[in-house]
């Protein structure tokens, strides 16, 4: 049985401020409150900060916690091999399904395979993920369409669900016992009903996304490795590309995207090697010394995006790497849909004259 | 924690030309390095850039490597203008390098083209080391004109040693050229290969390997038996930065070589 306990929304926000002192917090704030649709942000909490619920996906992507756009790798010639980083315990408030969902990626890219990126892995492992199920969603939003429920399952350490005049907390790690067990005085232990009350607004809640996405006909996870490889030379990589401006925000804010450059800095005498995070729509992701660019197209840029999403990873991990947050919807300036390419390279999957 | 990323410093100790835009560079890594024949490692000018290249010298020397680089971009020209005695970064090696071990017993045909016998170096100097272990070696090489040829020294005396047979040819000879004139794969008849139980290893550029692989498969070598070295921009080479994907596989961690089999179903393998 999974521990669960009631808080007072009181109490929470004493939980809230009480984890500010002991640890560099981030939680969800509002800019905009007066916009036509609320964009929550992450950001790190002050000691005055109330604790918003939010009620979907912040803007940044959970990797961002993870992986800076730039930052240093290594020395030149350093005698300590070893990472240097103070490690300082962090809670992050407001990480949703999808989040965990999409970190699943990120986790596999740098916590497995030939090496163990260990900055990674130190900044993971002084993290502290405070979930929370979604009560609404943004046009956007499809974690269904990759079988992704609205409210984290596993992944967490605590999970939250809004419930009466307060919320449902449930620990999903040791962490997250330790944390309730040190805070007791803030929980009691969850009644059947109220955990029976929380199925109930999850279900419901599903119900409503359900209705939202039935109509766009999304292409399902069991199939959209089929369309890829049946699709791979149909035109839809080209269409879909007409308006893109190679802006790489679709990446940068994904997150599952992981892709980065290891480069040089050279300050004054001191040379180090820094890490960057890079776009596989930039013209130069894949060029070659002598100018050789096996994706040297727009729309062969666009296909190898989506064939490692939804080929590769699936090979790879079993899992597409997408997680339904449709932030790289949102940020693209030139309105390219994620979905609606899915939805073409589907259409036009069997059509294709000359498909191996 | 050690991190993955951190070069270990090496001392350019000496930078032989081998042709007009190719040159030798020997290295000796301050710290202990060593690397298995087709493993590759990441080359770097501090402060300045990095580019993969595997080691052509006989993996069996443990105190310095060679790299034989050709003058193609903004790192291996900086590396052309270098000298003597600078330091460079090392990081690696990476990839799983030539399965030796599927080598043994059998007839070994190598083909390379150009630069691409750097690789090969390293691979026929492993073989040479073991030959009780293999029935033979058969080179073929190819560059574009006589000057063009990398190891001239080297193919002279391996032509002459026992169970290994080499035939060189150029794209297009001079006064001087005794030998073959044409790409590679017209030196690939009537090779002195039992097909039934020969590994064919090919490395060169992309252009080069696909007819070799063409012709090789033409001759009836199976596809389980052609090992390419494939090519990508590879940055961390530890299949993570995600740049060097081919298929399922990231030629950084799965190759740099493959067998045919391995990618023959995968699309653009050759851009």
């Amino acid at each position: 049985m999974p521990s669960i306990y009631f808080t007072e929304s009181s109490q929470l926000e004493n939980f809230f401020n009480q984890l500010k002192k002991e640890f560099r917090v981030f939680a969800p704030v509002v800019k905009d409150p007066q916009a036509k649709v609320v964009d929550y942000y992450c950001q790190q909490a002050l000691p005055e900060t109330p604790l918003i619920y939010n009620a979907y996906r912040v803007v940044e992507p959970l990797k961002s916690f993870f992986t800076f756009p730039f930052e240093k790798a290594g020395d030149y010639f350093s005698v300590d091999k070893d990472i240097s980083e103070i490690a300082e315990k962090t809670v992050l408030f407001g990480v949703k399904s999808c989040d965990i969902a999409g970190h699943k990626i990120q986790d596999f890219v740098f916590l497995e395979g030939v090496e163990v990126d260990n900055l990674y892995k130190l900044r993971r492992e002084n993290s502290i993920f405070i979930s929370s199920d979604c009560t609404d969603f943004k046009e956007v939003c499809h974690c269904l369409a990759w079988e992704i429920l609205p409210h984290p399952t596993v992944g967490f350490d605590l999970n939250l669900s809004p419930l009466n005049h307060g919320y449902l907390v449930e620990a999903g790690s040791i962490k997250g016992e330790e944390l309730i067990h040190k805070h007791k005085a803030n929980f009691i232990p969850a009644k059947e009903t109220q955990i029976s009350a929380r199925k109930v607004k999850r279900d419901n809640f599903i119900d409503r996304l359900r209705r939202h996405l039935l109509p766009q006909n999304l292409v399902p996870r069991d199939r959209v490795q089929k369309v890829m490889k049946e699709a791979y030379n149909a035109d839809t990589w080209k269409e879909f590309m007409l308006t893109c401006v190679e802006c790489g925000g679709c990446n940068f804010i994904c997150d599952t995207c992981h892709c980065f450059l290891l480069g040089d800095q050279k300050k004054g005498a001191l040379n180090s090697k820094v890490r960057v995070w890079d776009s596989c729509l930039y013209a130069g992701y894949a060029r070659v010394a002598g100018g050789a660019n096996p994706i040297n197209t727009r729309a062969k840029r666009l296909r190898n995006r989506f064939m490692k999403k939804f080929d590769f990873f699936i090979d790879n991990l079993g899992l597409p790497a997408c997680c339904g947050c449709g932030r790289c919807i949102e940020v693209c300036p030139a309105k390219i849909d994620i979905r609606e390419v899915l939805k073409d390279a589907d259409k036009k999957a069997n059509l294709v004259i000359g498909n191996q | 924690m050690k991190n993955i990323y951190q070069p270990i410093e090496g001392i350019i100790e000496d930078i032989v030309t081998e042709a007009p835009t190719i040159k030798t560079f020997t290295i000796r890594p301050k710290e202990e390095f060593s690397f298995r024949t087709g493993q590759f490692i990441e080359l770097t000018l501090p402060g300045i850039g990095e580019a993969p290249f595997t080691p052509s010298s006989n993996p069996d020397i443990k105190q310095k490597l060679d790299v034989t680089i050709m003058k193609v971009g903004r790192v291996t020209s900086l590396l052309h203008s270098a000298s003597k005695n600078i330091p460079v970064g090392i990081r690696g090696p990476y990839g799983k390098g030539y399965p030796l071990d599927e080598f043994s017993g059998k007839d070994i045909l190598i083909v390379g083209g150009g630069v691409g016998l750097a690789p090969l170096r390293s691979l026929l100097f492993s073989l040479f080391s073991q030959i009780e272990r293999y029935n033979k070696v058969v080179l073929r090489y190819g560059a574009r004109s006589p000057q063009d040829v990398v190891y001239k020294d080297a193919l002279l005396e391996w032509s002459k040693m026992k169970k290994v047979d080499v035939v060189t040819s150029v794209d297009v000879g001079d006064a001087a050229w005794k030998g073959n004139v044409g790409l590679v794969t017209t030196i690939l008849k009537d090779l002195p290969v039992n097909l039934t139980h020969a590994a064919a290893i090919v490395c060169g550029p992309a252009i080069m390997m696909k007819f070799v692989t063409l012709k090789l498969l033409d001759l009836g070598f199976k596809p389980r038996d052609i090992y390419l070295s494939m090519e990508k921009n590879m940055s961390c080479g530890l299949g993570k930065c995600g740049h060097c994907r081919i298929g399922k596989f990231y030629i950084c961690k799965d190759g740099p070589v493959f067998t045919y089999e391995q990618l023959k179903d995968i699309h653009d393998i050759w851009d």
